[in-house]
């Protein structure tokens, strides 16, 4: 049986320990999770943009228009919801 | 008396009934009225519910104005200087509407055709599946997943300035398939964009385009962008792409000819009471392997090193937090770009650019631009392969209006 080298070994570890890292950290914390949809608002559409008006587009148009911004600039669902939720008021 | 009383009780019991009639054909009338109410209510309700679908038409219009002064030196010559001034022209004229149409919760498609005054084309068209939290899968024609300008940021209304940055067309829209999603990493985020297209295509004298409707050959090119927000209120990105594939037609001469791309960007934005301040920058290195390409002049054959590089930094600062109304709409944006190419190629110069820029903001998503721009570009040539050899300096004044819709 071929014997697998320590470098081997080494990568495979390394590998493990990155996916773990990925999925056991694609958890928000708490300060993230508490953030309001205001909040979200302000610190993510100026990223690219000036922070949009609340008032210029209706509910609907807000839901359509949120899924086409996570689509552009990789917003997490969760962001998505609260921003377009507190645009909709 | 009595014969009195007893004709009033007559009287009353025998209009009882008319009484009671009236007042029942009163409650017909007033229910008809309330039902077909009702029913217009009940009609104006249907119109608005949300339903599965919904469609929608939003875009950008970009006019301008823009007078430039070329001057152009050649070797150990004399310079010689031209002037124009124009209304409308691919830098500074646009106008994309965005067709939108939501399916349920999970089903985006995204059209938007745009004409630049001279030409009508597609900026992308492809539908999206939000298929779980951090999941998207998307195809069609869109935007290949490249740095944080062509996707994110080449918009007239979203540009500091008033033109796009030299250098930053490739990769440009692409027929394919691809995922994307961002995802949380504690009070950090992180993103990733990954996709399967067509690829671009090389052209006789080495340079590289987008292959267009027709795929121009049977490889595929892999690409992707992965970024790291590391600060919770995320307003540092930091970005890295890398793309692949082979470029060269199907029964041309050239020897497995592909091409490998690399690309940095940085996005920070950040509120210091009271500017706003936004430093953006990018930069690509597109690398064609070891090719010989036919003299346009001789047929004979010549190579280069066929690597080109990119960059571009942008800050621009707006006093946001000031109470003054006017004042605070003005935003002043400086960026500067090199743009280097192939020396030794029929397409070789060392390019680099100034640009000063003052915007004012009529509206969130409506600007109004003035724009100077400076440009030096040094030609690194072949003239014997029909390259044009000297200097050239270009000043430009842009006054451009962009509004998204």
């Amino acid at each position: 049986m071929k014997k697998i080298n320590n470098k081997t070994w080494i990568m495979i570890a390394a590998s493990a320990i990155l996916v773990a890292i990925a999925i056991n950290g694609c958890v928000e914390s708490k300060l993230v999770a508490a953030k309001s949809g205001a909040q979200l608002w302000a610190e993510n559409c100026q990223r690219c943009h000036n922070t949009p008006s609340p008032n210029s587009f209706s509910h609907e148009q807000w839901a359509t228009i949120g899924l086409h911004m996570q689509t552009r600039a990789q917003l997490t669902d969760k962001e998505r919801e609260k921003i377009v939720a507190f645009l909709s008021q | 008396m009595k014969k009195l009383n007893k004709l009033f009780f007559l009287l009353a019991m025998s209009a009882s009934p008319l009484v009671a009639l009236n007042s029942h054909a009163q409650q017909v009338v007033t229910d008809s009225t309330l039902l077909d109410r009702i029913t217009t209510l009940e009609q104006q309700v249907a119109d608005q519910k949300p339903g599965e679908s919904h469609f929608m038409v939003v875009g950008l219009a970009t006019f301008g104005f823009v007078q430039n002064k070329t001057i152009f030196t050649p070797p150990g010559g004399v310079s010689s200087s031209v002037k124009t001034n124009s209304l409308a022209n691919a830098d500074n004229y646009e106008l994309s509407p965005m067709l939108l149409w939501r399916h349920g919760k999970n089903f985006l498609v995204e059209f938007e055709p745009s004409f630049d005054g001279t030409t009508l084309g597609v900026n992308w068209a492809n539908i999206s599946y939000f298929a779980a939290p951090g999941l998207i899968i998307h195809a069609g024609y869109f935007v290949v997943p490249f740095g944080i300008y062509s996707k994110r940021l080449a918009a007239g209304w979203i540009d500091k300035v008033a033109t796009d940055p030299a250098g930053f067309d490739l990769p440009g829209s692409d027929f394919g398939v691809g995922v994307s999603g961002g995802l949380p990493l504690g009070s950090m985020k992180w993103s990733y964009d990954v996709s399967l297209t067509n690829g671009l295509q090389l052209l006789p004298d080495g340079e590289l385009q987008g292959a267009g409707v027709a795929d121009n050959n049977n490889n595929k090119t892999v690409s992707g962008r992965l970024s790291l927000l590391p600060l919770s209120n995320s307003s540092l990105e930091i970005g890295v792409s890398a793309l692949h594939g082979g470029v060269a037609d199907v029964g041309s001469g050239y020897n497995n000819a592909n091409v490998t791309m690399y690309g940095a960007d940085i996005n920070f934005v950040k509120t210091i009471d009271p500017l706003l301040i936004n430093i953006k920058g990018q930069y690509n290195r597109i690398n064609v392997n070891k090719q010989n390409y036919a003299s346009p002049t001789d047929s004979s054959l010549y190579s280069f090193n066929n690597k080109t590089s990119s960059f571009f930094g942008q800050l621009s600062v707006r006093p946001i937090g000031l109470d003054q109304p006017i004042l605070k709409n003005f935003e002043l944006a400086y960026r500067y770009i090199t743009y280097t190419t192939p020396s030794n190629s029929a397409w070789g110069q060392n390019y680099h650019e100034s640009d000063f820029g003052l915007d004012y903001w009529l509206s969130w998503r409506t600007v109004l631009k003035l724009s100077y721009e400076r440009t030096h570009a040094l030609s690194t040539a072949n003239s014997a392969i029909g390259g044009s050899t000297g200097v050239t300096d270009v000043n430009s004044i842009y006054l451009q209006f962009s509004i998204e819709f």
